[in-house]
């Protein structure tokens, strides 16, 4: 970085003026007997983005807190911290390179589409039943390995969609015996915690699954081939619109994508349409939102709770075995693989509110943005790449910090 | 009679373990030591797991984050830290008693960079000597700095819901991992940092020598820090606050409502074992001599929750017997062996048969093995002074 003294002295002073904001803006909306359940979010916006030049007026002023100041001064930290990081490092490939800059921003909607669906699993398993799943990544774990096994190994040369289909099958069935086997007791009372229960019996299960993995199918890392490679085209003949080798596809000439993480998007995408679809036409799908909205409501109407939560811990397995199984193609695969994308799959459903499925959703398309902007911006590139669980945790911090609700959360 | 049972159990549990190294006189010797030392390291970490989980109900999958935190302060001081009689020049240093306190210049994992303690060396003079700081106060500075993250996690996520404490705490040891297996430079990452053994020149008990590497006076400091460990936290368990842990475990809001400041005394209590586990991580690293960023991966903290639930949760005592029972039962079951013309891998095995007997043991045995089983020897001791009163009751009156 060529000016870090001027970047890190920006960020101490926004830092510095959202503290004092915070605390301040909240003192003059209380003073005043204003509503105060957004003021201090205001003040650390506002004073992070303005510094005392926003924060004087609206001490004095203390005007109704719309949507707009809840959402602009946000706007202004974001553009400051952009401007500044541009300004201060100006030889940084994110500011010199628009090619490079569009790839990143193309490469994190991608991967945030499967953020995304991975976190819409646990959030679904949470707004049902009420809990946090910690043997999340050993799903996604599995799905990758079913998909390998079957590709490489068991069936070489059919086609991996079916894998895909085997690989959710399968971590559907798991998660719905384990679901009846080991959850049952959480719903009418037999233990006497439930939350701690069932975090302790699904980190038991994660710690199971890892070693069951590892036992089977030994502790080396493997890969499976792509889906498919593309044949070699061109559009227009220059290929200045399209263009795609083996491994990449490149638009306009300035955004490449490869080609394994855009057919895993593509797969996860069209499984999202099928679970929006399930979600939203189908009997099943509408009583287990009814469940999610209430559940003695929904007992009374011929509801049976106790299949709609199988079918939901069931349903989120096999959204993180579904992630797994389009992301094996990519990524080389452990046994320990799950647990970076569980830990991740906790922050978006935090960041987007607990429990929000549509909050799952985008939080996961934040999240592979901002892991884009980290891994491709932060100047040393090999403490970029170690790092990538590490900006999750900011998020994550920032999160509680200001608003632990997330952002489409119910109230807690 | 049988009231009196684990408390006599107790008792000879202790004074076994206080006589065992003395006594003990078949074969691997060093062997066997080093297993009981294993194990009294688990039973730390297990133990004040217990406190915070059964006793408070705060899940925190942090235990040995805090370990590791601990270990790589010790371990840190001890590598780049060294009391100087004669200043150095090149290195960054103040003078401390009359001393030079140096700070020396990390110089990563490369074999070949001269730091500049190694360069001020060959310009000194015959008779300047220089020594790392005293074992016990970087112990202590590394239980300090468990106790400092503990203390900023606990205000960050205590006053939120159960599942938040267990997330950010999953989070937290997998960025510890990542900074430590990172930073090269200076905690040396996968290579591991080396450290001094506890007792550097080795040691002189009742007239007998022991080198540096005996195990004996390791095994009574482990054993030392084990049984302080249980004292304070029972005393802890025992005390207001323990009480008031309880009463926030049960309900929260009943418990705010009638006075007690919850998220004060939850934090108190996360603070302390986070720095007993800061202590025990320190005293391990001194121990096994060196610490690498691989004792924070998954496998360990389930371990310390396997044992510690397996053992019983809402007991200090039986949680960190089972850790000691399951420590040694993960090293007997380590064997591989041939079935069916199939080798099978143990290491891996043993540990699926401990995550389901985990799973199995929080269905089906709420209060864990050891729990549960004084649990049902107290029942059973007071239905037999009930029918024997009854009996009395009914002699009496003929």
């Amino acid at each position: 970085m060529e000016y870090s003294l001027f970047f890190w002295s920006v960020m101490g002073w926004m830092v510095i003026w959202g503290a004092i904001g915070g605390s301040l803006i909240r003192h003059a909306y209380f003073m005043r007997d204003l509503d105060v359940t957004d003021a201090r979010r205001v003040g650390v916006a506002v004073g992070a983005a303005t510094g005392p030049f926003g924060l004087i007026p609206l001490y004095l002023k203390t005007p109704k807190l719309t949507r707009v100041w809840k959402i602009a001064p946000w706007l202004g930290v974001l553009g400051l911290f952009l401007l500044t990081f541009a300004l201060s490092d100006p030889g940084n490939v994110c500011v010199s390179s628009g090619s490079f800059l569009t790839s990143q921003i193309a490469n994190g909607l991608i991967m945030g589409t499967i953020y995304g669906l991975m976190a819409l699993g646990l959030a679904l398993i949470f707004s049902i039943i009420g809990i946090v799943s910690f043997s999340h990544g050993e799903f996604y774990m599995i799905g990758g390995m079913v998909v390998y096994y079957v590709t490489a190994v068991l069936l070489p040369g059919w086609n991996p969609l079916l894998a895909v289909m085997m690989a959710c099958a399968l971590t559907f069935c798991v998660g719905a015996l384990f679901e009846r086997a080991f959850l049952t007791p959480i719903y009418d009372g037999r233990v006497e915690r439930p939350i701690e229960y069932s975090i302790l019996v699904t980190f038991g299960l994660a710690f199971f699954l890892q070693y069951l993995v590892q036992g089977l199918g030994g502790a080396n890392p493997v890969k499976a081939d792509a889906f498919i490679e593309l044949p070699r085209w061109r559009f227009p003949e220059d290929g200045s619109i399209i263009a795609t080798s083996r491994a990449n596809i490149t638009l306009f000439d300035t955004i490449f994508v490869s080609t394994p993480r855009l057919m895993a998007a593509v797969v996860s995408i069209l499984a999202l349409l099928a679970l929006i679809w399930f979600l939203f036409r189908t009997w099943w799908g509408k009583a287990l939102r009814a469940v999610a909205q209430d559940r003695q409501a929904a007992a009374v109407t011929g509801i049976d709770p106790r299949i709609m939560n199988m079918l939901a811990f069931g349903l989120g397995c096999m959204l993180a075995g579904l992630a797994g199984a389009v992301l094996v193609q990519a990524f080389s695969w452990l046994p320990q693989t799950g647990a970076i994308p569980a830990l991740r799959s906790f922050v978006i459903i935090v960041l987007g509110g607990l429990g929000s499925l549509p909050g799952a959703f985008i939080g996961g398309i934040m999240m592979g943005m901002i892991e884009a902007a980290g891994a491709g911006c932060i100047p040393d590139p090999t403490r970029a790449a170690a790092y990538l669980p590490a900006y999750g945790m900011v998020v994550l911090t920032l999160v509680l910090l200001l608003k632990p609700t997330g952002l489409f959360g119910r109230k807690a | 009679m049988i009231r009196a049972l684990p408390n006599t159990l107790g008792a000879l549990g202790v004074a076994f373990l206080l006589a065992f190294p003395l006594l003990y006189a078949a074969g691997n010797y060093d062997y066997v030591m080093h297993l009981w030392i294993t194990a009294f390291f688990y039973a730390i970490l297990a133990s004040s797991w217990a406190l915070l989980a059964g006793y408070g109900g705060q899940f925190s999958f942090g235990r040995m984050a805090f370990m590791a935190l601990g270990a790589y302060s010790a371990g840190l001081l001890d590598n780049y830290v060294v009391l100087s009689s004669a200043p150095t020049g090149t290195c960054a240093e103040f003078g401390l008693f009359g001393g030079w306190l140096v700070f020396i210049n990390p110089t990563g994992v490369s074999t070949s960079a001269v730091n500049c303690l190694q360069a001020a060396r060959a310009a000194w003079p015959e008779g300047v000597s220089t020594s790392r700081l005293p074992l016990i106060v970087s112990i202590l500075i590394g239980a300090g700095v468990g106790g400092g993250f503990g203390w900023l996690i606990g205000t960050l996520v205590l006053r939120l819901r159960a599942a938040y404490l267990a997330l950010f705490t999953v989070g937290f040891s997998e960025i510890l991992r990542a900074v430590i297996s990172a930073e090269v430079w200076i905690t040396r990452g996968q290579a591991g940092l080396p450290m001094s053994p506890i007792f550097p020149d080795g040691i002189t008990l009742f007239g007998t020598y022991f080198a540096s590497n005996a195990k004996l006076p390791v095994y009574y400091v482990m054993l030392g820090l084990f049984l302080l460990t249980l004292l304070v936290l029972i005393l802890l368990a025992r005390s207001r606050i323990g009480l008031f842990l309880r009463a926030l475990r049960e309900d929260e809001d009943a418990a705010e409502a009638l006075g007690v400041d919850t998220v004060k005394y939850k934090r108190t209590v996360f603070v302390v074992t986070a720095m007993i586990a800061a202590t025990a991580g320190a005293v391990q690293g001194h121990y096994v001599g060196i610490i690498t960023p691989n004792t924070l991966i998954l496998l360990q903290m389930a371990l310390v929750i396997a044992m510690a639930v397996i053992g019983g949760l809402e007991n200090i005592v039986a949680a960190a017997v089972g850790a000691i029972i399951i420590s040694f039962g993960l090293e007997f079951l380590r064997n591989d062996f041939v079935i069916l013309g199939q080798s099978v891998d143990m290491s891996t095995w043993r540990l699926v048969f401990f995550g389901l007997l985990l799973m199995l043991t929080l269905r089906f045995l709420r209060n864990g093995v050891i729990h549960g089983g004084l649990l049902w020897l107290e029942r059973r001791a007071v239905g037999a002074e009930t029918v024997a009163k009854r009996r009395a009751g009914a002699e009496g009156s003929q």
